[in-house]
């Protein structure tokens, strides 16, 4: 890990070194959204507790509300921004799936939702109903009542699973 | 229709919004930066009720970096808001009557100087006992919170019909039961906030979200005591609204601080921050005396409501009016007393929620219908057939409605559902442990839609064909999340049999839409499909004869279709579908089209009132959706937790354009009211929130919802009906509280009267489940 000096900070976001200069206590959402521009990363209960400003921070889902920056350099982080399809142009899988199953009303918990979702399916390709609950438990929405988004993780595990996104650890996760 | 994807065929139309917000690249309103912004933020009291006896901001003025502190001096319009009674001050001068309340705003150069600044300002107050409570409001010699008055009242409604002492006198059964229910919050998921640029001409663009554009620039206008066409309002898109946007928020502050300082500002309210400003569902009391004869038919109803309104009016009377006109349910009743108090108090302002005061109505009165069913020992189901009205009836108000089947058809229709079905055999499941007991329960509901009789309920739109040669329309709703454009967009591709590419929609920025009324009152799509149906046939006119003359083909033998106009015959549906691409068989392009004549010629424009009831009686509506809601709980009788494991919601509301959007709405509705009915509400203490973040304020999460949700789309309407498609954003919301307390009541035989449902009522004695286990194997 990079050792922090001074107010300087940096991290690999969306596969990009980025470099700071900004106070070590600033959060991570701000730092994503006010420094780096990078909005689809939301912000709204800023307690940990709705998930809107859900990241991939080294692979593992966190809330950017309650990270510090000092915490995360030298971090990989992943933002809604950095998901993307194989082809250029094309939404990944579980955005395609949100997009068709009708996972989102107003949107705005969506790039969390999404994120969480892309944790999960990570981890268990093929998610239980218990899994899919515990893994987008700490991801609120208002708009949907959640019926679009259990479809939408649902079908976007089969198309995951069917596709060539997997990395061979992930497919190794399935064959075990 | 049992509403799903495989059900819908082509009409599963995705979302032109869709790639934007999976993506994260569709800009909020509170996403906007500027090179040069500032950051606004607002001062609140300190006290629920206090006199202000000073405020000194000097010390915020000379921080560093802090562009304008700006207080109730500093307005040069009217120190006021309010959508429909202006009454909440912009910034308070002598007196605070919230914890929300306003009495200074700041903006700096970052938002933590803009903290700082707040922190600098020193204001003396001297403390008052807050009026916590509608009967502590209403109290002998309470203070007077408005010098309006008479003492706290806000508004009072009334209904009497018949003789209601005559008409107990000669009941069988009387019920008597008093309903609570919470003060629930929106909790949309964006708050409150956006970008206020002032630009060279002297112009202010707002960009913050409300569900009328046109009536906050009206207010806004007012307030900075300029010319409506000063100000342009953006007000789309939307992170969330149910109603709790409608009025004005950050606006005010927002306005005047970028009109100060000259720098674009940006204000984004904290989630505590907008807890403690925000409006809430009202809470209410309602005390209801049932009475019914012999054979079961309701003869007397007495209904007294009472509402705490909180610190200022906002849209407090007109809930109360709706509130009023739904609690008779959809029953034919001879005698009725109903009297609704709304009244002023120290909490929180409580104003515009999805189902408009039919939330609080419906879960009394349906309450009432089970308890009645259960004296009389009939169906609860039957018991509500016998006593509703019939389609030809007058509205509750007694004025007159539009005849439909839909109230019959939704009780058909839940009746014959197998989840109501299982009412007949509750608890059948001996592999329960005995503490876990489940029942089933239904409600039905007829809500109104629009704003009502008497209230100035404008409508309209415009149809064009634009520059680029798009079919344009312009309407001044706004898209907060219900799907709108992606409705708006299915309703012009089956008028024009055109693409979507071929469209452009516009709504919310007051400088592009005409004013054709809010977004509210589940009143959009109706009001949308209305509109249309008035434009599209000159507009149609107009292209099929430019495309005539310059075809030489007769207008008759032309069709409007994908790309521009195509002769008859030529465009099937199929077409359509399977050849997108086929414009070497357009006569003429749509891009060619207008580049004939003025462009004005090609503007359309219409303008109309919503449907009311002819009949003189305030708030009176015209058009009602109805639904039917099913509903099965498991309690745990250890932990008295509820768990609704299986809905099925019916909902007539005319034909479905958007089946991705129907459903969504009704699960959405759904959702929102399990929480109104078993977790949410803003506890208030002495006027303080006790609540005030989404960590101790529980909304459903995916772990809490229905493992189970139905929805069946009742379709029809009167032959040549001219109203179209019903709204059916509220719908959902309104009937699921009943529901699951008649469920818990079969499950536990507990009546509850109060919302959330208290865990503590539901809980039995260890010694009493053992007793049932043993005795149950």
């Amino acid at each position: 890990m990079t050792e922090p000096l001074g107010n300087f900070w940096t991290a690999v976001v969306n596969g990009e070194e980025k470099q700071l200069h900004i106070a070590q206590t600033n959060r991570l959402v701000d730092v994503l959204r006010s420094h780096l521009n990078l909005t689809g990363t939301k912000v709204s209960c800023e307690v940990g507790r709705c998930g809107a400003c859900m990241i991939l921070m080294d692979g593992e889902p966190v809330n950017s509300c309650l990270v510090m920056a000092y915490q995360c350099v030298g971090s990989e982080i992943t933002t809604i921004e950095g998901l993307y399809g194989e082809e250029e142009g094309k939404l990944h899988p579980i955005q395609q799936a949100f997009v068709e199953e009708g996972g989102f009303q107003c949107g705005y918990c969506t790039p969390g939702m999404v994120i969480s979702t892309k944790a999960l399916l990570d981890r268990y390709p093929q998610p239980s109903q218990e899994q899919i609950e515990m893994g987008l438990c700490g991801n609120l929405c208002r708009c949907t009542g959640y019926g679009g988004i259990l479809r939408a993780v649902r079908t976007a595990g089969e198309t995951c699973l069917s596709s060539s996104i997997l990395t061979t650890e992930e497919k190794k996760v399935i064959d075990l | 229709m049992l509403l799903n994807r495989d059900n819908s065929g082509k009409r599963w139309h995705l979302r032109p919004d869709g790639v934007g917000k999976v993506t994260g690249q569709l800009q909020y309103l509170t996403d906007m930066t500027l090179p040069d912004m500032i950051h606004g933020r607002v001062l609140r009291s300190s006290y629920p009720y206090a006199r202000i006896l000073s405020i000194d901001i000097t010390e915020a003025e000379a921080i560093e970096g802090v562009f304008a502190v700006l207080t109730s001096k500093d307005v040069p319009g009217l120190n006021l808001f309010g959508i429909a009674t202006p009454d909440q001050p912009v910034f308070c001068e002598h007196v605070v009557r919230y914890v929300g309340d306003a009495i200074a705003a700041v903006a700096a150069d970052s938002p933590e100087r803009a903290a700082l600044a707040l922190d600098a300002i020193r204001v003396e107050y001297e403390e008052w006992t807050p009026l916590d409570s509608p009967e502590a409001a209403l109290a002998p010699g309470a203070p007077e919170l408005h010098e309006h008055g008479p003492g706290n009242v806000l508004h009072r409604t009334e209904i009497k019909r018949g003789n209601v002492d005559e008409g107990f006198a000669a009941c069988e059964h009387i019920v008597s039961e008093t309903y609570y229910t919470p003060r629930q919050m929106h909790a949309y998921m964006e708050t409150e906030g956006g970008l206020f640029v002032p630009d060279e001409s002297g112009r202010l663009h707002v960009y913050a979200a409300t569900q009328h554009g046109y009536k906050d620039r009206m207010q806004l206008a007012r307030i900075i005591g300029c010319s409506e066409e000063d100000i342009r309002v953006v007000s789309s898109p939307i992170g969330g609204s149910f109603g709790g946007k409608d009025e004005l928020n950050v606006q005010p502050y927002g306005a005047l601080l970028a009109l100060r300082s000259g720098h674009p500002v940006k204000m984004h309210n904290s989630r505590k921050e907008s807890v403690r400003a925000g409006l809430k569902r009202h809470p209410m009391k309602i005390e209801m005396q049932t009475g019914i004869s012999r054979e079961g038919m309701i003869q007397a109803h007495r209904v007294r409501i009472t509402a705490d309104t909180g610190a200022y009016a906002t849209l407090g009377a007109p809930v109360l009016n709706f509130c009023t006109e739904h609690c008779l349910g959809p029953y034919s009743i001879p005698n009725v007393d109903v009297e609704g108090v709304s009244v002023y108090t120290n909490n929180g302002v409580s104003g515009e929620f999805r189902g408009f005061g039919g939330n609080q109505a419906i879960f009394a009165m349906e309450g009432q219908m089970d308890r009645l069913a259960e004296i009389m020992d009939i169906d609860p189901w039957e018991f509500r057939r016998r006593n509703m009205r019939e389609k030809t009836d007058p509205g509750p108000l007694n004025q007159r409605i539009l005849v439909t089947d839909g109230l019959s058809q939704v009780w058909e229709a839940l009746d014959r559902s197998e989840l109501w079905q299982k009412h007949q055999y509750p608890s059948a499941d001996l592999a329960l442990p005995p503490w876990i007991k489940r029942g089933v329960g239904a409600a039905i509901a007829m809500h109104g839609a629009g704003l009502g009789y008497g209230i100035p309920d404008p409508a309209g739109g415009r149809l064009s064909l634009n520059a680029e040669g798009k079919i344009e329309v312009a309407f001044s709703y706004e898209e907060f999340g219900q799907g709108l454009i992606a409705t708006l967009e299915m309703m012009l591709c089956d008028l024009f049999y055109c693409s979507t590419s071929d469209l452009s929609i516009i709504i919310g920025d007051t400088d592009r839409v005409p004013h054709s009324g809010s977004s509210t009152a589940s009143r959009s799509t109706t009001m949308a499909w209305m509109a249309l149906q008035r434009l599209q046939t000159p507009f149609r006119s107009k292209i099929l004869s430019v495309a005539s003359a310059l075809s030489g083909i007769p207008a008759a033998e032309l069709i409007t279709g994908i790309e521009g106009v195509w002769h008859k015959g030529q465009l099937s549906p199929e077409v359509t579908a399977n050849e997108p691409a086929m414009n070497s068989r357009v006569v003429v392009s749509y891009v060619d089209l207008a580049k004939h004549g003025k462009e004005e010629e090609w503007i359309f424009d219409t303008q109309f009132e919503y449907p009311t009831t002819p009949d003189n009686v305030v708030g009176g509506h015209y058009l009602y959706t109805y639904a039917a809601v099913a509903a099965e709980v498991e309690v745990n009788t250890l932990t008295g937790e509820a768990k609704l494991l299986d809905t099925r919601h019916v909902v007539a509301a005319g034909p479905v354009i958007n089946p991705m959007g129907f459903i969504g709405q009704i699960e959405g509705g759904s959702v929102m009211a399990l929480g109104f009915t078993l977790t949410e509400d803003a506890v208030m203490q002495d006027s303080r929130y006790m609540t005030t973040n989404l960590d101790t304020y529980l909304i459903p999460t995916i772990r809490d919802i229905h493992t189970n949700l139905e929805v069946e789309a009742i379709e029809d309407l009167p032959e040549g009906d001219p109203f179209g498609p019903r709204g059916i954003g509220e719908i959902g919301s309104v009937a699921l509280a009943p529901a699951i307390t008649a469920a818990i009541h079969q499950a536990t035989g507990v009546w509850v009267n109060r919302l959330p449902v208290p865990r503590d009522q539901l809980i039995k004695p260890i010694g009493v489940l053992l007793q049932e286990g043993v005795s149950s194997s």
